[in-house]
């Protein structure tokens, strides 16, 4: 079986009179830097010509998307005692999120205590928009989610009207973002890991 | 072409002598926690007793590692007119990262304007270790980072030999970090999904 | 019968009363001129609207009353009560296209007058199962308004009695409902456990253990609940020929109909005739919701693009974690117009008018068409697919439907959009006390 090599499609690119104002505009910000700042600036002309097919848009309420990705980026205070706690606990977990395999969309999550231990930075790359599903998090994983966000200062609990009200208090939304398979969601990618071990095994039965 | 690993392995169980003591340690450590945490800390207790196959790892001289999927959180001081330019940058470059696809080894990154642009959050998902990513990326693509990161507070020029001792100055390494595929690099990613594609394409034909 | 904790004297009857066989009516749509006419219009309507204390009677014809945020505002409600209702709903249908993937052909400015206009003031709807208690039901409807100053008829549709009781592409349809706790319904076999009312009926506990937000002062939204309606198209002509183009043969065809949905035209649902269909199976209420999917993991039976399959997914393993009695919703559809017609072939026969006014109810509606609409209906990624829903689902110009099967999935390219958006509008269904809460505005 011989299968069709993908055709490269050529990604569109600006019209050069563009590209020409583009620059001008970027030598005019960059006028104050330094002499290798410019000269790698002069170097980006036909990167910046080229359009990337996948524009950044909305998550919903908050955040920014790239095809099916959505990023989630919080900066919270943390309760006294709260980073202590939460490091225990994460330590206990042995990094087990068993709860974020059930959710099933969070591409990654990081939690980092920042500011000498009074702030959390919780940042998340996950599929679709974040608060289309809330509600069901909120009746099928509760005390995961209580108690993992319990350390963060007037967590209102998973089940309070202002839980999400809450969650854009503190998220703050990126002013870029990229990702590098915008269109394979969780499920996708993990399908797509079976049919590669299959496909595998056919190859190697039929040779 | 190398075989793949079984994707959904079994997590392995703790011993129930075990899992009494970690619960032990987290009830000490919640024991000032209003009451219905202290509940949702008990239903935790199915999901504690089991590790999962994959656990994190670290990423080289600082970050987090699950599989081969890393973590890079970084959150620097922007020099002076640095946030302006690099908004400016993002804007005229319309989310334009073909930089970034060229090095080939970035899952998800994202740029975060923080404290009323006077720092930036940068965190990205990368594959492999830290080292390597370094050097990839200013082996590939200096003038990108050159263009960008020059809106830093002391940023000493790609090419200085201090470059990666400035980027761990202001790195902070995650406490926890979760991977959906940690077996997945981004290269392997995209070649599932031209596989997926051409799959797709041969069985329509034949049906 | 089950225990009763609703106050049904208090809930409209259309909440409960499952739709009858056959089934006849009219949906009104009136404008509030001014207040006191709107007020007046809603005090003689008052006394016909038909409580749920005797669900069972579906032979009895009953009248259901409803406002759109506008028509609040026209009776002159107190602005701390208008603000009290959630955004959807004071956004009204046209103005939420975004939310709920109205695009396209879909847009509200394409949509049939008076929709989209923001006259849709009150929509008054007479059901029954006989036609003769229908027409006097819907006779005293009129009664109430036809000579009243301040009201103005925007228009008026007969809807029901299709031969067989069919919808314009000839299935039976509204058999898969919720069972609601303590609204003393015999729940069905198939219809999975009762959902706590609070998720259907304002100011009841809902599934998280607390009501849900509640229009204000209490007695306008205590006993209320939501009701999205959306008139719909349907393009007859393209879907025959669609089963036409598929299938070669009639027994084909048939089955193709039936992977669209999940049920074959009669109602049988295919996880139970898997092969050929069942009309027996299909006429039996005790027997033809009866099933979930655990032995269809493969979708071998019911596709997971099937429209059944989507708006209930039941066992289903969701690609994320989902908790499928969060997004039900109660359905009193009446399908209008011409009958089906096998033979419609012709772009033409896709324009006579036909289709289905959608009629969904729940304690958060809007939150849940919305829902519903962007995530299961124009989206796959839930069952781990990239198609949209064959029935109402708005395609794009090389849509696909899957259908998995042994050895090799077929997949069929170009499916049309069947069902085309004409207009719509978010209501509230007050209690019979809040009905007569707002007729007495004012005084």
């Amino acid at each position: 079986m011989q299968l069709q090599p993908e055709t490269q499609s050529k990604p569109a690119a600006l019209p050069q009179k563009e590209v020409d104002a583009l620059m001008q505009h970027l030598r005019d910000a960059f006028k104050d830097s330094p002499d290798y700042a410019k000269r790698a600036l002069e170097e980006l002309r036909d990167e910046i010509s080229t359009l990337s097919d996948a524009r950044m848009e909305s998550a919903g309420r908050i955040g920014n998307r790239q095809g099916e990705v959505s990023e989630l980026t919080i900066i919270a205070p943390l309760v006294k005692g709260g980073a202590e706690r939460l490091r225990k606990l994460l330590k206990v977990l042995h990094g087990n999120f068993q709860a974020a395999d059930k959710v099933g969309s969070v591409h990654d999550m990081r939690f980092v205590f920042i500011d000498n231990d009074t702030r959390l930075l919780f940042a998340t790359a996950y599929d679709g928009d974040w608060d289309v599903y809330i509600n069901d998090f909120a009746t099928k994983i509760p005390n995961q989610l209580d108690v993992l966000f319990s350390v963060v200062e007037g967590w209102p609990g998973i089940h309070s009207p202002q839980v999400k009200d809450f969650i854009v208090k503190y998220q703050i939304a990126a002013d870029a973002w990229y990702v590098s398979n915008p269109h394979m969601t969780v499920a996708q990618a993990r399908r797509l890991e079976k049919i590669d071990t299959a496909l595998a095994q056919f190859l190697d039965k039929i040779s | 072409m190398q075989t793949q690993q079984e994707t959904q392995s079994k997590p392995t169980v703790l011993p129930q002598k075990e899992v009494d003591t970690m619960m032990q340690d987290l009830r000490e450590l919640y024991k000032d926690a209003p009451d219905y945490i202290k509940r949702a800390l008990e239903e935790l207790r199915g999901g504690i007793s089991e590790i999962p196959d994959t656990l994190m790892e670290t990423a080289g001289r600082i970050g987090a590692r699950q599989g081969v999927v890393s973590e890079l959180t970084v959150i620097a001081p922007f020099a002076k007119g640095g946030a302006e330019r690099l908004r400016k940058l993002l804007a005229l470059t319309h989310g334009n990262f073909s930089a970034t696809e060229k090095v080939g080894s970035v899952h998800d990154m994202r740029f975060v304007f923080l404290e009323n642009d006077t720092k930036m959050l940068f965190a990205t998902a990368y594959d492999g270790d830290w080292d390597d990513y370094l050097d990839d990326f200013v082996s590939k693509i200096p003038n990108e980072l050159d263009v960008i990161f020059w809106n830093f507070e002391g940023w000493p020029g790609i090419h200085s030999p201090s470059i990666k001792d400035y980027i761990a100055q202001f790195q902070v390494a995650a406490e926890a970090w979760y991977v959906s595929n940690p077996r997945l690099s981004v290269p392997q990613a995209k070649r599932l999904e031209k596989i997926d594609k051409a799959l797709n394409e041969f069985l329509d034909k034949i049906s | 019968m089950a225990t009763v904790s609703l106050e049904l004297t208090e809930i409209q009857a259309t909440l409960l009363r499952s739709r009858p066989a056959p089934y006849y009516g009219t949906h009104v749509m009136l404008r509030i001129d001014d207040a006191r006419g709107g007020r007046e219009l809603l005090h003689r309507l008052v006394p016909h609207v038909d409580s749920a204390a005797d669900w069972w009677l579906h032979d009895n014809a009953w009248t259901a009353v409803t406002l759109s945020y506008a028509g609040l505002v026209a009776l002159g409600t107190p602005e701390a009560t208008l603000r009290s209702f959630p955004t959807a709903f004071r956004e009204g249908m046209a103005a939420r296209a975004e939310h709920l993937f109205d695009f396209g052909p879909n847009e509200p400015k394409n949509w049939e007058a008076p929709f989209g206009s923001g006259q849709i003031h009150v929509a008054l709807s007479v059901f029954s199962g006989d036609q003769t208690k229908w027409r006097l039901a819907s006779e005293t409807a009129w009664t109430q308004f036809r000579e009243l100053q301040g009201v103005t008829l925007l228009m008026s549709q007969d809807f029901g009695a299709q031969p067989g009781d069919l919808n314009s592409f000839g299935y039976k349809d509204g058999i898969g409902q919720p069972a609601i706790e303590g609204s003393g319904v015999e729940p069905l076999p198939g219809q999975g456990r009762p959902i706590k009312a609070g998720e259907f009926i304002l100011g009841y506990p809902g599934e998280s253990g607390v009501p849900l937000v509640m229009p204000q002062p209490d007695i306008l939204g205590r006993n209320g609940t939501y009701v999205a309606l959306r008139k719909y198209q349907s393009r007859v002509g393209a879907f025959n020929r669609f089963l036409r183009e598929n299938g070669n043969t009639p027994e084909e065809r048939e089955l193709l109909a039936a992977k669209l949905v999940g049920r074959w035209r009669s109602g049988a649902p295919l996880t139970l005739a898997p092969e050929r269909d069942d009309p027996a199976l299909a006429a039996d209420p005790r027997r033809n919701n009866d099933f979930d999917y655990a032995k269809d993991p493969h979708g071998y039976q019911v596709p997971f693009g099937a429209h059944m399959r989507r708006m209930n997914p039941r066992d289903t393993e969701l690609a994320q974690l989902t908790d499928v009695n969060l997004h039900r919703i109660v359905r009193r559809g009446t399908t209008y117009g011409a009958p089906y017609d096998p033979d419609a072939v012709s772009e033409g026969d896709d324009e006579i008018p036909r289709g289905v006014y959608f009629i969904a109810m729940s304690a958060k509606a809007m939150d849940t068409m919305e829902f519903l609409q962007k995530e299961w209906i124009n989206k796959g990624d839930f069952m781990n697919l990239r198609e949209r829903d064959p029935q109402i689902g708005l395609q794009d110009k090389d849509s696909v439907f899957t259908i998995p099967q042994h050895p090799v999935r077929r997949r069929i390219h170009g499916i049309e959009t069947f069902n085309v958006l004409r207009g719509g509008e978010y209501l509230f269904m007050p209690s019979l006390s809040a009905l007569r809460w707002l007729a007495n505005l004012g005084s």
